[in-house]
């Protein structure tokens, strides 16, 4: 059979789809896998949400123009209209409109699947049999469920499944399997967040291993579809700490 | 010269000029583009209009990659700052003002983490000493993800256009190389091919220079 072209390759390499001919050769064939394992390392290093252009603005308080002009000297000085309301809490710009005909793609939503694929194909990680894409289906006892996988993130060796379980009174409940190593010093915590990466629901501490955690009741998740796993600090500071190990995307 | 005058506009227009609103200024400001020229000049006036309109866009994906609070405000200064001191090397002709901001402000978030990555292993090394144990703790061990970041970031740099703008709307708009096409106007082979030699070129660059700098 012939491998895949460069070219292909290369869009392998951005988790890209083929053609299905393609995507069997290449689930096939340890030469072009390889090839796309070396090509990979620079889209999964640059390709992350922290990265991405910039989504809504949040205007910086006076001291960092302050800063500015005592580090450069200039003695100009922005309009007042541009001072900002130094909150978080302000109301984020509108969504940018797309250029001519363009489409707006949220981040990551539309090569999510085939990351996941890709992921544990060609990364050669260990994620839960079946559980590649986003599964709906109905538990033994009737209640709803969706199953997500949860793909490790780069240069992270945590996995795992997970299943939104929807019970017979309407709670939900995030029945979480992480597959991570232990660890000292920090945790894990488990995290909705929205698309653009500005907004997240803390849902709580979990450990490698399997367990239940509540879902708020009310919380929508179509806005708050990326499941994250974060390795947290003891710093007392709640915030994500930005180190994210796995990820699965309720909505792909 | 067409293809890349074509290219130009919609590509790097991608980080466009939302954050100031349209009729709140009065007639005699300047046009972004105008700003981008003064900027290059050394116009001071300009390094304010500048914050004015961008300081929301580059402190939101400070705030982004480290939450609200010091740290995404230092990395806001160190933007605008590093900037205007660098500002030879800008060419408004090449690239509009926001969008340098915003490659300035990749590479200010990828320094802060590769700072943090070497404080976290050097405490980790202290620790597995102190402790005398095998293996140490997970994360420790040759985790070179945040210095290839800062590599990757300068080689992007050194890219020409169009194969700039093609691989940032991969990497950092999520674009497949068919909404490149389409968003650009070239065609779907040539994006391909210059997708292809752009990741080769990263890579050569993480073998080379990576493989030194960790060795």
């Amino acid at each position: 059979m012939q491998h895949c072209t460069p070219e292909q390759l290369a869009l392998a390499a951005l988790q890209e789809p083929l053609p299905a001919s393609d995507a069997a050769h290449l689930d096939g064939c340890g030469t072009c896998r390889a090839e796309v394992a070396a090509l990979r390392r620079a889209p999964d290093l640059l390709s992350v949400p922290q990265l991405a252009a910039p989504g809504a603005a949040v205007p910086p308080p006076p001291r960092v123009w302050d800063a500015i002009a005592a580090a450069t000297g200039v003695t100009a000085v922005p309009s007042p209209s541009a001072e900002p309301a130094p909150a978080l809490s302000s109301v984020p710009p509108p969504p940018v409109e797309p250029d001519h005909g363009g489409t707006v793609v949220p981040f990551r939503s539309r090569r999510r699947p085939v990351l996941l694929v890709a992921a544990a194909v060609v990364a050669g990680a260990v994620v839960g049999a079946g559980a590649v894409a986003v599964v709906q289906s109905t538990g033994a006892d009737g209640d709803a469920v969706t199953t997500v996988a949860l793909a490790p993130l780069p240069d992270a060796d945590a996995s795992g499944v997970a299943d939104v379980v929807v019970r017979g009174d309407g709670s939900r409940v995030l029945e979480l399997e992480l597959d991570a190593p232990a660890l000292e010093g920090s945790y894990y915590e488990v995290w909705l967040i929205d698309r653009a990466v500005d907004g997240m629901f803390p849902l709580g501490v979990v450990t490698p291993g399997t367990q239940t955690v509540e879902l708020p009741a009310g919380l929508d998740l179509a806005e708050f579809p990326l499941l994250d796993v974060s390795v947290e600090p003891l710093d007392g500071d709640p915030t994500h700490s930005g180190v994210s190990v796995a990820r699965g995307d309720l909505d792909a | 010269m067409s293809g890349a005058l074509a290219l130009r506009s919609p590509i790097l227009g991608s980080v466009r000029g939302v954050d100031h609103v349209p009729g709140t200024r009065s007639g005699v400001d300047p046009d972004d583009a105008e700003v981008g020229r003064r900027f290059a000049a050394g116009d001071e006036q300009a390094l304010a209009w500048a914050y004015e309109r961008w300081a929301g866009q580059v402190h939101g994906m400070a705030v982004r990659a480290f939450g609200p609070g010091p740290d995404a405000e230092d990395v806001t200064q160190q933007v605008f700052v590093a900037a205007w001191t660098g500002r030879a090397r800008f060419r408004p002709d090449d690239s509009p003002l926001p969008a340098w901001l915003v490659g300035i402000c990749r590479h200010k978030i990828a320094d802060a983490w590769a700072r943090r990555d070497k404080h976290r292993r050097e405490a980790e090394a202290a620790m597995t000493e102190a402790q005398a144990r095998p293996g140490g703790p997970v994360t420790a061990g040759v985790d070179t993800a945040a210095t290839d970041r800062v590599l990757l970031l300068d080689e992007l740099d050194h890219l020409g256009q169009p194969q700039r703008g093609i691989i940032e709307l991969a990497f950092f708009e999520d674009l497949t190389h068919a909404q490149i096409a389409e968003r650009t106007g070239l065609p779907l082979g040539t994006i391909k091919s210059h997708i292809r030699r752009t990741l080769e070129r990263l890579r050569t660059r993480l073998e080379v220079d990576g493989a030194a700098l960790h060795a």
